[in-house]
């Protein structure tokens, strides 16, 4: 060694031990090296240089010696600091290996600040924006970090940015977050009235197929946020309030079927078959098309049906709520289809196929599957007299006009052209979702 | 010797991790275009006479083991490789900061801890360099560990019992290996106000692969090339070479054996 040596770093150890804390001065400090910097370590505890030396054996860093220095160290529970000076204290030097030197720069300087005492995801998402591509040995670590080389590759394969991340996710999850409620407590249950039975029935059926619909809103995501990278995990964290909201619409739409004495009603095959062709999806943009734009675009308007009909302010609210959640899964599809069209001009044709693949699957299944048909006529009408149920079904035939409008409109929202849209919409699941 | 173009190597499996890194290491080197297999043996001696029996091609050995296939091949068996963290080891004086022990020279009259009668590290080299330090071991009582016998201490566990006897009051000093120790210190599992390393032995080496004088060139270039073309920096070696406890293979180097050699001789130990 020589005294001549540079040092970028120098640490002051007192007189602690390698078994008594110095490691937590010594790595850090090294981190802030670049590869080749030498770093000093002024010590008055014995003998550190053996211990030091097969440290940096093991780690690869280079223990450069160590001489006689003048530094003053801080002795550990020494009341009187003017007596420091006195102990003889050793530096020693070393030199930073340039194996594991973490990926990335050090975030500097990083002091997100709060606009008027919110700090929103999308504000860290405008400081840290997201990479066009990830790294799959990157794992878990979360963006921005810097990452040791040689890490585990993990099994994402959702990795480039205009696949996967809208820019408008982190605002989706701001959003997301603040409008969650409780099924529990927001609901005003104890108000619910008593309805004749064949109306009460209705409303049990109608309410077992939403439910059953929202269990595929829920497992569908699912299946995708284990495929994220966490570079983008604005995306999964989004899609964790989208779960959590099926999961509260579950809930409250099982609560509402059971409430009034009737129970629920009958799963029908058409649902089961329409839902199962969603779950086995495999392409997340796809998956997000025919769930969110297709899917719960076509539930706002049912919803908006359920909710205008609702015989009662507890259906009434339940499907509210409901519907502003659905809105933002919407529009979060919406903008997630939006900006990979955008991005990958092949992708209008994928997602034609996706829609057409699908309703092969379900050629022959029928119409709206008919416990539902019964179900939103007898809820439209109000009643099981002959006359309610004339207009409760010229309602329903008109709802089914109402989807197929706006869901060429949300299509063409998407950036699809009007025949395009036209004959996508026509495709559509009878199944709604 | 086996006759094919595999190179059959033996390693003894002192932990289970000792499967992966083999399995790891036959698929890399087969894929680097070196046939090669292993078979795995329960402690070192069986392993050194498969080696001399010509059953093995190349055997992974502990000093112990690569002094006595030096021995039996008087000097003439081929040194292929080493770790990076093979080279310059060392053994430690292990205290209670209570026994009044400052060094060697104090060791008389107390209780001193000692692992596996195998283990280079924490049994053999330091009663030897102790010795030459100055310490009466005659009159030392020694507290042995004789743990995991035919491992040659790489499982470790005889240096932990040291350090718990240390720690419990079962003996005033203990011997280990400068890795356990820095590795125990860095962890947090030692109390530093119970105890300190009061000395340090001179370097030593420790494992090295093997072969009889006679091995096949070809397999030699094959297995040589193939070890050193190992890097850290690439993730698939990263993880035999974390496993086996290196960041680099080294060429061979013999000097870091002689006072095992002495240690051995002078303490009688049957080769």
């Amino acid at each position: 060694m020589s005294s001549e040596t540079t040092v970028a770093v120098a640490i002051d150890a007192g007189d602690l031990p390698m078994g008594g804390g110095l490691m937590a001065l010594v790595r850090p400090a090294l981190q802030l090296l670049e590869p080749g910097g030498v770093l000093a370590v002024n010590s008055c505890y014995d003998n550190l240089q053996d211990d030091l030396s097969v440290w940096c054996k093991v780690k690869q860093h280079e223990y450069l010696g160590n001489e006689p220095t003048p530094v003053a160290v801080e002795v550990t529970g020494a009341a009187d600091k003017s007596n420091i000076p006195t102990q003889r204290t050793i530096r020693h030097l070393i030199r930073r290996s340039d194996l594991s030197v973490p990926k990335g720069k050090r975030e500097t300087d990083m002091r997100l600040s709060a606009s008027d005492g919110k700090l929103s995801a999308e504000a860290v998402l405008s400081a840290v924006p997201m990479p066009d591509s990830a790294d799959p040995r990157s794992g878990f670590a979360p963006r921005g970090a810097q990452v040791e080389p040689g890490g585990p590759r993990y099994p994402f394969d959702l990795l480039d940015r205009d696949h996967v991340a809208p820019p408008e996710v982190a605002k989706l999850y701001d959003q997301a977050v603040e409008s969650q409620w409780d099924g529990n407590r927001d609901i005003p249950w104890s108000k619910l009235p008593t309805h004749a039975p064949g109306l009460e029935r209705a409303i049990g059926q109608v309410f077992t197929f939403l439910a059953e619909n929202e269990l595929s809103a829920l497992y569908v995501p699912s299946r995708f946020v284990s495929r994220i990278h966490p570079a983008y995990a604005e995306v999964a964290m989004y899609l964790s309030t989208q779960m959590a909201d099926e999961a509260r619409h579950i809930d409250v739409f099982l609560k509402r079927a059971r409430s009034g004495g009737a129970g629920l009603g009958v799963s029908s095959v058409t649902t089961s078959q329409s839902l199962l062709s969603l779950l086995e999806v495999a392409d997340f943009t796809e998956a997000a098309f025919l769930l969110s734009v297709l899917g719960e675009g076509t539930f706002l308007d049912l919803l908006r049906f359920i909710e205008d009909h609702a015989p009662d302010d507890v259906t009434a609210e339940v499907v509210s709520r409901a519907r502003n959640d659905e809105a933002r899964h919407v529009h979060f599809g919406l903008v997630h289809v939006r900006h990979a069209l955008a991005h990958d001009a092949g992708l209008y044709q994928r997602l034609e196929n996706a829609v057409r693949r699908r309703a092969a699957t379900m050629a022959g299944a029928g119409g709206v599957p008919e416990p539902l048909q019964d179900g939103l006529t007898i809820l439209a009408a109000g009643s099981t007299s002959p006359r309610d149920v004339a207009r409760g079904h010229d309602d329903f035939r008109q709802l089914l006009d109402e989807m197929h409008i706006n869901r060429i409109k949300r299509l063409e929202h998407a950036g699809f052209t009007s025949e395009q849209a036209t004959t996508l919409s026509e495709l559509h699941t009878p199944n709604f979702m | 010797m086996p006759t094919d173009s595999t190179i059959l190597l033996g390693a003894v499996a002192y932990d289970p991790k000792v499967v992966a890194i083999w399995e790891g290491i036959r698929d890399y080197f087969n894929d680097a275009g070196a046939p090669f297999d292993f078979v795995l043996f329960s402690n070192y001696e069986r392993q050194v006479k498969a080696l001399l029996a010509g059953h093995v091609d190349i055997a992974w050995n502990t000093p112990l083991a690569h002094v006595r296939v030096q021995h039996h091949t008087k000097g003439g068996s081929l040194s292929l490789g080493m770790r990076d963290s093979d080279q310059d080891f060392h053994s430690r004086l292990i205290v209670r900061t209570d026994s009044g022990i400052a060094g060697p020279e104090d060791l008389a009259g107390k209780r001193l801890a000692v692992g596996s009668a195998d283990s280079t590290q924490a049994r053999i080299l330091p009663l030897h360099f102790l010795k030459e330090a100055g310490a009466d071991l005659t009159a030392v009582d020694l507290v042995r560990f004789d743990t995991d016998v035919g491992k040659h201490g790489d499982t470790g566990v005889s240096e932990l019992h040291v350090l718990d006897a240390l720690r419990n009051g079962d003996a005033d000093a203990g011997t280990v290996g400068d890795l356990i120790w820095v590795m125990e210190q860095t962890a947090g599992h030692i109390d530093t106000s119970l105890l300190q390393s009061v000395w340090t032995s001179p370097p030593f080496d420790h494992c090295m692969f093997d072969a009889l004088p006679d091995l096949d060139t070809g397999k030699i270039d094959r297995f040589t090339s193939a070890l050193f073309a190992m890097t850290w920096d690439n993730p698939e070696h990263r993880r035999l070479l974390e496993l086996e406890g290196l960041k680099q293979w080294m060429p061979p180097r013999e000097e870091g054996y002689d006072s095992l050699r002495a240690a051995v001789a002078d303490q009688g130990y049957a080769l």
